[in-house]
């Protein structure tokens, strides 16, 4: 168990780095700069602003000097948001990002285990049928044509809820559910699947002649065994997700990392998309390594391991 | 289940502790975009001027009208040959903080604009000052520029050449006292809210960027104020802006979709506002590059662009087309229209297909052109219509398009061929005019350079008397205009959804509304 | 008798024939449809700006009056394609990807494995996002790095596959014979992984389609007047309440698509695992779950 933790962290550490090389030489290759479409400038006034960007040392400097920033938590400054430094905009915008996030996948999990779990215990059936009738159509509504849509129908036709921007409590509606439809089909399917496998399995029929309730059942011999798949799940969900809240954001006017790293993108802000490349790359490696922990901790293989 | 519960409820009790209250007083208003900052000498956006002339106070400022009237300056005398203009300011000004501000404050603002460390885009505004150019180039010391204080409340301005239109010109941010004060104590920091001194009607709160910039009301204004608090929020997308002002969400936003006016015409009749903006949208050749520095070439691309077609049949959304590269509602001026109007479109299209014959171009050999515009549907309509026409007579045109601040960093970098451009403000021609004198700068996006206009343009700016100068500009126009630099399609209309119980918003050519003059039905 | 699985998972139910027959139908009029509207794609119908579906324009014409039905169909050309492209790269590098892993075995395969691991954790929509903003909007660069994304899936099937295959008797004999490594897992291996590799193969369409969907949504993807169903929806988002059919249509044909290859894709994979005695014993938590949006899932290995 420890050997396993030990691996587990030192190749996400890894990992991390490896990105973080790869977004810093991509950036480097790019066009244009922080300069670009100001006016011609006196040379000494371009050379302290190349200062101010770190542009002015060797490439392999600047690589150290830039490794030197992320490991003291410094991402610097915004090349279009000049009263900003990504750090200020990451710190603005990701309690947005991670309050959507969340939320989609509090949804996603909560009510696809209890699809999966409500079809997956009568096979066949009409419920079943009708769930995974559903469940099939959420997998394939785009998050691009659910979001608009929601907003047409919630926000203007029938004014529920707002259609953008931040606010009260309502703001957070209907971004994480239209966030969350799709894993929860997904979800509510793996579910589903792993519930029907696990009910063939011997070891319920032992435990049904020892006499135990359905509940019992369900709760301590199905529910831990179907939801490995569920949990090994939720790592690449989770980087899914983030993905999919970079359209949600935009299409919401959320002022969450992902649509600065869209209007980044947009504007060529170069430090600001390595920025949230790199928060990103960190927070799914996190979970990543969550997920992995909690799967190593449910799966006897790996807890019983030396 | 215990501590899931316990979860959820922490987390709606933090929802609501975190959201901000909505109060009554707070104007909510829509900007097409986020403002790239807030310093009024770096700035460089319409959106940004529209937030900053809340911020800040100039010499000069708009009444509710968009008319120019006296600002931090109480009056102002000319001296006869134009070159010395005297401000006396206002008595008792006080800037946010309390701090009193002198004419000094705007000595040392207009310094810093023009400063070279500044680097400011529109610094060249300020080049009718006396020296600006070469204080601004680094070729001459601060203390050298045109702009002295006599003492606390007198403010001297000395000119390179007369310049009627100056009033005109301090209404820009570039104009704006900035607090030296502050400057010294914090540096760059002090745009940050929690530092922000300014001397206008209003003061900067809170700048959440893609979300809000939001500004309170300042004590120390010399004016009463009727709204408390203005939240500006960016409404890129005109859609979301649209759905965002139905549901109520935000009092007043500065577009909607141009497809949806027949129905707000008949639905929200009372909520619309169209008004004609000063305003001219041309399409720039880039007369650097091969084939662009030929004339013919760019005659035949201009020939056959039916600018009528394009506002009356494709954008449909009240844009007038114009002839002329000084737009039709400037006062005291004729413009000088495109020589070929007066051609019927068969003409035209034979005289087009004729130039390009002659330039090397036709069936075989056929001419692709690359062109460039703003991201957002009206542009992109815009841009096809052209790109059809074009076809008509054998052009290739490929697209590309890019968000306002890279698209416009590129055409002032030159990288482009033809492009979408836009030229919005002032009530004079040679404001627009001005763009294409060969030593303008990099806002010469096309890199335009004819000795004759540049002589005819010389002459006028020597004239102190608006008519004279006018005579002048128009000859100049007239020459430039023929030789097709840039192709002058319509003048925008405004169209814009205002809450009908918000008082004092009159339509202006400028389309300003400062807060100030706004209030509650 | 890959053929014959393929054959009575696509046809042997009425919702597979049905699938099968719509996206087909898409397939062969984004293919033929162009040919019998008189229209050309980027060609403006003046008297029609922003009309409704009609006898003229099938699907009606978008916001500057080009025809929809073969502006959709282009835009049905271009996701289908890049679903194409993609799914062969990810073909070519996750075959030989998986079919060294597993024949190796050992160090190399662990470590080889491992770093397939490594990549699943990464946010790859953006850093095609971010090649986009570096190099431009290539739509090449868009097939190529949505192509280099999918092959994770892959190499993780045919590593499973070959791993199976290097017991049989065949490879052992030919080891015995003499055949080097390299000629082994070419002519013996890789022959055999094919099938099965190309059938999971089929599951990341949809993946491919909807990111690019994604990208173009957002404006960094395919660029006028070419279109992709992407760019079309965005346009329709922004002109839904005046004329609606510029969403429905766009909308509903991906809508279809995602959900016609999903389902055959899952009935395709069923079949296989079936008839090749493939349990997925340890594979099983892996293969199921798909990340809508995203690729087919493995989850850890264990």
């Amino acid at each position: 168990m420890a050997r396993f933790l030990l691996t587990r962290t030192l190749s996400t550490l890894f990992t991390f780095w490896l990105i973080v090389t790869v977004v810093f030489f991509l950036m480097r290759l790019a066009p244009g700069g922080p300069f670009d479409g100001e006016r011609r400038l006196p040379p000494e006034v371009e050379t302290n602003l190349r200062a101010a960007y770190n542009l002015d040392k060797s490439l392999p400097q600047q690589y150290i000097d830039y490794l030197g920033m992320l490991g003291r938590g410094d991402l610097g400054p915004s090349f279009r948001q000049k009263d900003f430094s990504v750090n200020e905009l990451v710190a603005t915008g990701l309690p947005v990002s991670l309050t959507i996030g969340g939320l989609a996948l509090f949804i996603a999990i909560t009510l696809g285990i209890t699809v999966g779990l409500k079809a997956g215990l009568a096979p066949g059936s009409r419920s079943d049928m009708l769930l995974m009738g559903v469940t099939n159509v959420g997998i394939a509504m785009p998050t691009i044509i659910v979001a608009p849509l929601f907003i047409l129908i919630f926000g203007v036709a029938l004014g529920w809820l707002p259609t953008g921007g931040l606010g009260g409590f309502t703001h957070y509606i209907l971004p994480p559910i239209a966030l969350a439809l799709p894993f929860t089909a997904a979800i509510a399917r793996l579910t589903r699947g792993s519930v029907v496998e696990t009910l063939s399995e011997p070891h319920l029929t032992t435990a049904r002649a020892k006499g135990l309730t359905e509940r019992m059942i369900i709760r301590r011999h199905i529910l831990p065994i179907a939801l490995l798949p569920v949990v090994s799940y939720l790592g690449p969900a989770a980087a899914a997700l983030l993905t999919g809240s970079v359209v949600i954001e935009q299409v919401f006017e959320l002022p969450g990392i992902g649509r600065y790293f869209v209007q980044g993108a947009l504007n060529r802000d170069y430090t600001l998309v390595m920025g949230v490349v790199v928060v990103y790359a960190a927070l799914i490696l996190l979970f990543n390594l969550l997920v992995d922990l909690a799967y190593a901790r449910m799966d006897p293989r790996i807890r019983l391991q030396p | 289940m215990y501590i899931l519960s316990r979860v959820v409820f922490s987390l709606v009790c933090w929802w609501l502790l975190a959201s901000p209250l909505q109060s009554a007083e707070t104007i909510h208003l829509g900007n097409p975009g986020e403002p790239e900052t807030l310093d009024p000498h770096r700035y460089n956006l319409r959106l940004e001027e529209t937030i900053l002339t809340d911020l800040f106070l100039g010499l000069t400022t708009f009444n509710a009208r968009g008319q120019i009237v006296p600002g931090a300056a109480a009056a102002w005398t000319t001296s006869s040959d134009g070159l010395t203009w005297t401000f006396t300011l206002r008595n008792g000004l006080k800037w946010s903080d309390g701090k009193t501000l002198t004419a000094h404050d705007f000595v040392y603002a207009f310094r810093r604009l023009l400063a070279p460390e500044t680097a400011a885009s529109l610094a060249y505004f300020m080049y009718p000052l006396k020296n600006a150019e070469a204080v601004n180039s680094g070729k001459l010391p601060s203390e050298e520029l045109g702009a002295r204080a006599l003492d606390d409340h007198t403010l001297l301005l000395s000119l390179e050449a007369p310049y009627p239109h100056l009033p005109e010109r301090l209404l820009y941010p570039t104009g704006y006292p900035v607090p030296k004060h502050l400057i010294d104590r914090v540096g760059d920091a002090w745009v940050k809210p929690k530092n922000w001194v300014s001397n206008g009607a209003y003061r900067l709160e809170d700048w959440q960027p893609q979300s809000h910039v939001t500004l309170v009301k300042n004590d120390y204004f010399f004016e009463p104020v009727e709204i408390e608090r203005v939240s500006y929020h960016p409404l890129a997308n005109e859609q979301s802006a649209y759905n965002r002002y139905r549901a109520r969400e935000i009092h007043a936003i500065s577009s909607f979709p141009s497809g949806e006016l027949d129905r707000v015409r008949k639905d929200f009749a009372s909520h619309l506002r169209l008004s004609p903006l000063l305003s001219i949208v041309y399409l720039v050749f880039n007369t650097t590059v091969v084939p662009f520095e030929d004339t013919r070439v760019r005659q035949a691309l201009a020939l056959v662009v039916d600018a009528d077609l394009i506002t009356v049949k494709v954008q449909r959304s009240g844009n007038v087309a114009n002839g002329s590269f000084v737009p039709a509602n400037v006062v005291d001026y004729t413009p000088a229209v495109m020589p070929h109007l007066n051609l019927n479109r068969g003409e035209r299209r034979e005289t087009a297909l004729r130039l390009l014959r002659e330039a090397g171009y036709g069936p075989d050999n056929p001419l692709r052109v690359t062109m460039r515009y703003v991201s957002g549907t009206e542009a992109k309509k815009t841009q096809l219509a052209i790109a059809s026409f074009w076809k008509n007579i054998g052009v290739e045109t490929q697209l590309h398009h890019a968000e306002l601040k890279v698209h416009f960093a590129d055409l002032r970098q030159g990288d482009f061929q033809v492009a979408q451009a836009g030229w919005f403000g002032e009530n004079n021609a040679e404001h627009y005019l001005g763009l294409l004198v060969s030593d303008t700068g990099n806002v010469n996006y096309g890199r335009y350079a004819n000795p004759e206009y540049d002589a005819l343009m010389h002459a006028a700016r020597q004239k102190a008397n608006v008519k004279v100068r006018n005579v002048l500009l128009r000859k100049a126009e007239a020459v430039g205009i023929a030789e097709y630099p840039v192709i002058p399609l319509y003048s925008v209309m405004i169209r814009r959804l205002v809450d009908p119980a918000i008082t004092g918003w009159h339509e202006n050519s400028r389309d300003t509304h400062p807060v100030r003059f706004l209030g509650w039905r | 008798m890959i053929r014959s699985v393929v054959t009575s998972a696509l046809f042997d139910t009425r919702l597979a024939r049905i699938c099968s027959l719509i996206l087909g139908a898409i397939v062969l009029l984004a293919w033929l449809g162009p040919l019998f509207s008189g229209w050309k794609f980027d060609e403006i119908d003046w008297d029609a700006l922003e009309s409704p579906p009609s006898a003229t324009h099938w699907f009606g014409t978008d916001f500057i009056g080009r025809d929809l039905f073969v502006r959709s169909m282009l835009g049905a050309r271009v996701s289908l394609g890049i679903a194409l492209v993609a799914t062969v790269v990810s073909v070519l590098v996750g075959i030989p990807w998986g079919a060294v892993a597993g024949y190796l075995g050992g160090r190399t395969d662990q470590l080889m494995m491992r770093f397939v691991d490594m990549l699943y954790a990464v946010p790859f929509v953006l850093i095609v996002i971010l090649l986009v903003v570096i190099f431009g909007r290539n739509p090449y660069l868009l097939f190529m790095a949505l192509g280099a994304i999918f092959w994770l899936d892959i190499a993780r099937i045919v590593r499973g596959q070959t791993l199976r295959l290097r017991t049989q008797p065949f490879i052992a004999a030919a080891r015995l014979l003499g055949v080097s490594t390299p000629a082994i897992v070419l002519r013996h291996v890789v022959p055999n992984v094919m099938g099965p590799a190309l059938v999971y193969a089929t599951l990341t369409i949809p993946g491919v389609i909807l990111a690019e969907s994604f990208i173009s949504f957002l404006g960094l993807g395919i660029q006028e007047p070419d279109t992709s169903w992407g760019v079309l929806i965005a346009d329709g988002t922004q002109t839904m309440e005046s004329s609606p059919w510029t969403l429905i249509f766009p909308g509903v044909l991906l809508a279809m698509t995602i959900w016609c290859t999903n389902m055959l894709g899952d009935r395709l994979r069923d079949r296989m695992e079936a008839a090749t005695g493939y349990t997925r014993a340890s594979g099983r938590r892996v293969q199921e779950g798909r990340v809508p949006g995203g690729r087919a899932l493995g989850g850890r290995r264990t």
